[in-house]
């Protein structure tokens, strides 16, 4: 085995242009394929953490019938007892209470449908940071009566501005028609393109007021302090509230979920086309090894090397080209991932069209450090699929014929 | 036909035909060829080009099988062994060198001699030992460590010719031997194997239709379209 391992390392650098040909596409393989997979990961990561931190929450708890008829009348019994129970589990990072409706938002030129939120801002902050998201205003914080904060496509679309008055109309518990005048505190800009663009928060005391709420807790939102202890938390609240309706943010937003799946489809997708790349390029330069070499196989078969020998060398020269490639493949990806992972990469130019998907300007590709490992491992059992087709080459050709090639 | 009787016969070929199927035509390389190759032979099959004498030295080294006929090498017949078997039997009976050296380029002139020896296992101390000797013997000590790329013609060859001795084979095959050499490497070389043969008492035969090598051997066999025209002993 020693001496197919020399005789195999030799022949690596016998044809150093092509070896180096195809070390450098096994260098760009693993580059471009963990590349591709931060940059994937970035991306869902950015997209479902802008979701969960801006706007879902990790887990929501509601009234059993709420989900199915959003009826302002469905109010948690003891919701806001519930709510500061919650705040001292440790386990749980931030508690926000909120009462909401859906209705109208009007300004003086236009009207729009959409959500309101009554919350308490120095509870929602913690759970969805809106007020590190205001691009004009404060986040409740001015002297306003009535202040009410909106998404900023909201406001364009009912052109207004700080200070404006919206008036706000919803049904109230008896099911008539209320309404309510708010002065324009802040304005917001999310990854979300439902808050930005029919989103309306405004006082907890306000709106349970003008709905004629005593207890008027329509939802708690929850944000974890570790979202994996999300398996753990979620049905130890099911079991000590059977009444409610208590969902994880996968349920909330199954399309987040749908979009993990299709993403990690995709990347598999993505991982096969470079392998298979990958295969080919391996396949075609063993074979022209094998077949430059076509004599020197066929003396080796005739003094005696028999054929799983041959076919050893011929896998051994290919591990080896992988081996040589793999590692500054993975070397270089991982400074990239590092660097990338610090600076980010500045989608700024296409963040505009970005944005109305949900994702933020700047990406942060992310990698775990096990993937390095299966890549590495997916590159070796790669050359080595590459390698079979070549050695079977080698070792089905005839001595005699071979000996006498030119 | 006169054959060599008084010594143990280690090739014996009956009734060997050879027929190539080349497209449409079928072309017979061999005729009922029947030989007797006896141990420490220095033989020399001879004839013109297409007369057969690769086809039959293929056939003796187990490379090829005849059409028909029987082929017993070492009192074995080799047409009968399955390929692995006959892979297996060349490389502990039957020692090759080939009219284009052949040897592997990216081993030294040394790595070269012992890689047989590696493939049948044989202790490292032993194999370093012979390797040695063997180079010292044919004056390429100096350049054992040296790629054949760095090696003349001639030198190659003769590291062909101890590559194929140093595994101690039955006998050794040599196919146009001295085809690429000029005049002195020739009569280097074919001092060198008149010399294993003596010492060593190795078997050789040749394919050649070089006159340097016909003067040198002590038996010439002559094929003519694959028949054996005369089978000539020398004293």
């Amino acid at each position: 085995m020693k001496m197919l391992a020399t005789i195999a390392w030799r022949n690596v650098w016998r044809s150093r242009g092509r070896s180096l040909v195809v070390i450098g596409s096994i260098v760009v393989g693993i580059w471009a394929l963990i590349f591709m997979l931060g940059f994937m990961n970035g991306f869902m990561i950015s997209y479902i953490n802008g979701a969960i931190r801006n706007e879902i929450s990790h887990i929501q708890i509601h009234e059993a019938n709420f989900k199915e008829d959003p009826n302002i009348g469905f109010v948690m019994p003891g919701g806001m007892d519930l709510a500061e129970s919650l705040a001292s589990d440790p386990r749980i990072q931030a508690v926000s209470p909120r009462s909401v409706t859906g209705g109208m938002i009007s300004s003086p030129r236009k009207s729009s449908g959409g959500r309101i939120f009554g919350i308490i801002p120095d509870r929602e902050r913690l759970v969805t940071q809106h007020d590190s998201l205001i691009t004009e205003g404060s986040y409740f914080k001015s002297d306003l009566k009535n202040p009410i904060v909106i998404g900023k496509e909201l406001a364009n679309t009912l052109k207004v501005k700080l200070n404006s008055k919206v008036v706000l109309t919803f049904q109230d518990r008896e099911n008539n028609l209320v309404a309510g005048a708010f002065r324009v505190a802040g304005m917001l800009e999310t990854t979300s393109p439902q808050i930005n663009k029919a989103s309306a928060y405004i006082l907890m005391e306000d709106l349970t007021r003008i709905a004629g709420l005593k207890d008027g807790v329509h939802e708690i939102a929850l944000l974890l302090e570790n979202p994996e202890s999300e398996t753990v938390v979620l049905p130890e609240l099911r079991s000590a509230h059977p009444d409610l309706l208590i969902e994880s943010w996968r349920e909330i937003a199954p399309e987040l979920e749908l979009f993990l799946s299709m993403t990690d489809s995709f990347l598999w997708v993505l991982i096969g086309i470079i392998m298979i790349a990958l295969i080919f390029g391996i396949i075609n330069t063993m074979l022209m090894a094998v077949l430059e070499r076509y004599r020197e196989l066929g003396m080796l078969m005739a003094i005696g090397m028999n054929k799983w020998r041959i076919f050893m060398m011929i896998v051994i020269e290919t591990i080896f080209l992988s081996l040589v490639g793999g590692p500054i493949g993975i070397l270089i990806a991982l400074i990239t991932m590092y660097w990338l992972g610090l600076q980010g990469i500045d989608l700024s130019a296409y963040s505009e069209g970005l944005r109305e998907f949900g994702y933020s300007s700047i990406l942060y590709p992310y990698i775990e450090n096990s993937t390095y490992a299966y890549v590495a491992t997916g590159v070796i059992i790669t050359a080595l699929l590459g390698a079979l087709y070549p050695a079977y080459k080698a070792v089905q050709l005839n001595p005699t014929e071979a000996l006498h090639t030119v | 036909m006169e054959t060599v009787t008084d010594k143990k016969i280690v090739i014996e070929t009956r009734d060997i035909a050879k027929v190539y199927q080349d497209s449409k035509i079928a072309v017979q390389a061999l005729r009922d060829v029947d030989l007797e190759i006896s141990e420490g032979e220095f033989t020399a099959i001879v004839g013109p080009s297409g007369s057969g004498k690769t086809t039959l030295l293929n056939i003796i080294g187990g490379l090829d099988n005849p059409t028909s006929g029987t082929i017993r090498v070492a009192g074995r017949d080799i047409s009968k062994l399955k390929d692995s078997e006959r892979i297996d039997f060349r490389l502990h009976n039957i020692g090759f060198v080939f009219q284009q050296y052949n040897l592997i380029p990216v081993l030294t002139a040394r790595e070269n001699v012992e890689f047989i020896m590696l493939l049948q296992k044989i202790p490292v101390h032993e194999m370093k030992a012979r390797s040695l000797h063997l180079l010292e013997e044919v004056g390429l000590k100096e350049k054992a460590n040296v790629r054949p790329s760095e090696l003349s013609g001639g030198q190659q060859q003769r590291v062909a010719v101890i590559r194929a001795l140093a595994s101690r084979p039955k006998f050794i095959l040599a196919d146009e031997p001295t085809a690429n050499l000029d005049s002195a490497s020739a009569a280097n070389l074919l001092d060198m194997m008149a010399r294993m043969n003596q010492e060593e008492g190795m078997t050789f035969i040749f394919s050649t239709h070089d006159q340097r090598v016909i003067d040198k051997a002590r038996r010439v066999v002559t094929l003519e379209d694959g028949i054996i025209k005369s089978d000539e002993i020398r004293s």
